[in-house]
């Protein structure tokens, strides 16, 4: 009997973050077992923030991960809001939305180019790459270095946004800036059409397409984007957001720090750009729409390595979208920050669009401090559901080259963007 | 330094903010020539953790027993070890309720559940193996990455900052959110390097770059004005211990700070 294993970290989930590894065992019928193992120590971010000042848990909750630590923020930010019965304006939420934007292009712009690009093209580490495809590398550092500037600007740094606030924002750029803002945008358009592009080329792997259930957050005002009230599901079900534990059931499995989430009690099913493309694309707009129209056959639902190209007809559609949203909030110049907010007793669920997938927060805040935290990212809700293709692509290719095995696996979990670069890591056993 | 340097960047568990905030900088490239990676999983794919390395960067804290044995074999593999970041310096906000015991911890994430690893508390690298240098913040910022780099690569030695945000902070002539919105800024015992980034903004520091020497700490200022604006020891306490929980001299501080001061 032969049996190979294979240790693959995968980064970054909620409650865990970092290595993690994918198992494969390989018998005489063919693969036995295949694991994802998330082997990182647990930071218990649920049970640290109760009994702690909201303010506090608030700054803390971006740290779970520096990738989405915007979308922590906002995320988190948004249920203690609801919590104490608060609503911010329109202008203070569209000036937020920019800035979640920022997170997703500067997300998306370094998962396909540093991450995903790499593999294609026969490397091993994206700095390789310089000199041969300066084009490519010097798009890629213009879409990330506006998506980290937009977060500089609004969020006080690219990473842990300090400056996002109960009640808004600790301080606002001025108009000038948000116009710089806008035509950095306007700039970085065709750059994203161009990647677009590029990854409209790469190879789809068919060999794990099957059906797959998407869930995604329903956009509010059936425009796409971020924020939402209901919790779409690619069967046609749809649910409020207060109402994902009873929808939803998180496990804890033996061979992960994290837990794996399942819907109606087994289905594992993906979050992320292509399910939100797949529930929601009639809410698009723009370039993005026609794109979208003309390459339906190549953003097939049940291929999870269109998740990519997904990615990148989301850079085109949210470069153009956070112009609309600045436009909106120059319209109300000028803007107050911040609103006094009253820290009343209350309860609050908010799920949003992180760059890859559904994050949620329920938080219940009491006397001012957290009594009650439940947070589920991304790449928990993936986590079942990235077994399931790692399986397939395995079953396919056993009898291949460990190597190229290894290789294929990882790029699986890759297409999945789970928070960070998932790069096999060679043991020597 | 002669010829390429030898570099490696290893992860506990953290965020990975710190290896990001490397990852995005343009000057990277700048570097790259100078440089050969040995070891950098979120970049490299060919990486390993068990070659010799001339720098070793760690970032996240020690928080299972499998990374006790990792950050032991770096040391042994590195010429210079460079904790990076408050989870690698000091614990992290994973420490946070450093206090409490890990059987609550899991009880209340996992309930019942059984996994095959083993967990523990979150702690710096420090208290495992000797750290050469620090480089502060949660995440520290760009300048002091290239600061950092900078110095090994022309063979000298980058040094501490030994003075608070404040200083920064006054310099740039903010708006004082401690004395003029009474909000609870950890600037004046924090060490300097961010150029009052928080304040700058009208928000407090949560002091993510971690508390400096006690004797340089302008502690005694802060009791007066703490408790003038009405909060509390225990909030002050808690306030401190998201990014020093580790700090064995921290309670003794923050008595100190409320001695002779009236609750
Ligand atoms: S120090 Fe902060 S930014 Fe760095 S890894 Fe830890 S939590 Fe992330
Ligand atoms: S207390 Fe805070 S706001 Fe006031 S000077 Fe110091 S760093 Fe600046
Ligand atoms: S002001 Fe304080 S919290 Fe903000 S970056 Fe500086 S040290 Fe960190």
């Amino acid at each position: 009997m032969k049996n190979l294993y294979l240790p693959i970290t995968v980064d970054h989930i909620a409650r865990v973050e970092g290595k993690g590894g994918v198992e494969i065992v390989v018998g005489d019928e063919g693969v036995k077992e295949v694991k994802l193992n998330i082997i990182e120590g647990p930071r218990f971010f649920e049970a640290i923030t109760v009994g702690k000042k909201l303010d506090e848990a608030l700054a803390v909750y971006p740290r779970i991960c520096s990738f989405c630590s915007a979308a922590h923020k906002l995320t988190a930010v948004e249920a203690a809001e609801k919590a104490i019965g608060f609503t911010p304006r329109e202008e203070i939420q569209a000036l937020r939305e920019v800035l979640y934007i920022g997170d997703m292009i500067e997300s998306h712009a370094l998962h396909l180019y540093l991450l995903v690009l790499p593999d294609y093209l026969g490397y091993s580490n994206p700095l390789k790459m310089v000199n041969e495809y300066k084009k490519e590398i010097g798009i890629a550092l213009d879409l990330k270095n506006l998506g980290s500037w937009m977060m500089d600007e609004l969020g006080a740094r690219a990473i842990h946004q300090e400056n996002v606030v109960l009640g808004g924002f600790g301080k606002l750029p001025d108009k000038a800036t948000l116009e710089t803002m806008k035509k950095r945008l306007q700039e970085a358009l065709p750059k994203a059409e161009y990647t677009f592009e590029l990854f409209s080329k790469l190879e789809q792997y068919e060999e794990v397409e099957g059906p797959i259930i998407h869930m995604a957050v329903k956009p509010r005002g059936d425009v796409y984007g971020i924020y939402g009230d209901y919790i779409k599901v690619s069967d046609g079900f749809e649910f409020p957001v207060e109402d994902y534990k009873k929808h939803i059931v998180e496990k804890v499995v033996e061979h992960s720090f994290a837990k794996h989430s399942f819907y109606k009690g087994e289905k594992p099913f993906m979050v992320g750009a292509l399910p939100r493309l797949v529930n929601n694309a009639e809410t698009l707009y723009g370039r993005a729409k026609e794109l979208y129209e003309s390459h339906r056959d190549l953003l097939r639902p049940t291929n999870p390595f269109a998740n990519n190209l997904a990615q990148a007809l989301e850079l085109v559609y949210f470069t153009e979208r956070a112009i609309d949203l600045i436009d909106e909030a120059l319209a109300k110049w000028p803007i107050a920050p911040r609103d006094r907010v009253e820290v009343k007793d209350g309860f609050g669920v908010s799920a949003t669009e992180a760059p890859r997938g559904i994050v949620t927060y329920a938080l219940e805040v009491k006397d001012g401090r957290v009594a009650y935290a439940d947070i589920i990212t991304p790449t928990a809700y993936n986590f079942a559901m990235m077994e399931v293709h790692v399986r397939m692509m395995a079953e396919k290719h056993y009898n291949d080259d460990p190597e190229r095995l290894k290789y294929l696996t990882e790029m699986v979990v890759r297409a999945y963007d789970p928070c960070i670069s998932c790069s096999v890591h060679v043991a020597r056993l | 330094m002669e010829g390429k340097v030898r570099i490696g960047f290893y992860a506990l568990t953290s965020c990975y903010g710190c290896q990001l905030q490397l990852a995005m900088m343009d000057e990277l490239l700048q570097l790259l020539p100078h440089a050969e990676i040995v070891c950098w999983f979120m970049l490299e794919r060919d990486s390993y953790e068990d070659e010799p390395v001339d720098i070793a960067f760690i970032e996240g804290s020690v928080s299972t027993e499998e990374e006790v044995e990792l950050v032991k074999k770096i040391r042994e593999n590195a010429k210079i070890v460079v904790a990076v970041g408050s989870c690698a310096i000091h614990g992290g906000v994973q420490s946070w309720e450093k206090d409490k015991s890990l059987e609550e911890l899991w009880k209340t994430v996992y309930g019942d559940g059984k996994v095959k690893f083993e967990p523990k508390m979150a702690e710096p690298v420090e208290n495992y193996i000797k750290v050469d240098y620090r480089i502060y913040g949660c995440p520290p910022e760009k300048k002091d990455f290239l600061y950092a780099l900078g110095t090994f690569l022309v063979g000298s030695w980058p040094e501490d900052i030994d003075y608070p945000v404040c200083v920064e902070c006054r310099l740039k002539g903010h708006p004082c959110v401690l004395i003029e919105k009474g909000e609870p800024c950890l600037g004046p015992i924090t060490r300097a390097g961010c150029d009052a980034r928080c304040p700058g903004f009208g928000v407090a520091c949560i002091g993510c770059r971690g508390a400096i020497g006690y004797d340089v700490a302008w502690f005694d200022s802060l009791a007066r004005t703490f408790k003038e604006k009405g909060i509390s020891k225990e909030d002050i306490l808690q306030r401190m211990k998201m990014f020093n929980a580790h700090n064995p001299k921290l309670e003794e501080m923050v008595e100190k700070i409320f001695q002779g001061v009236e609750e």
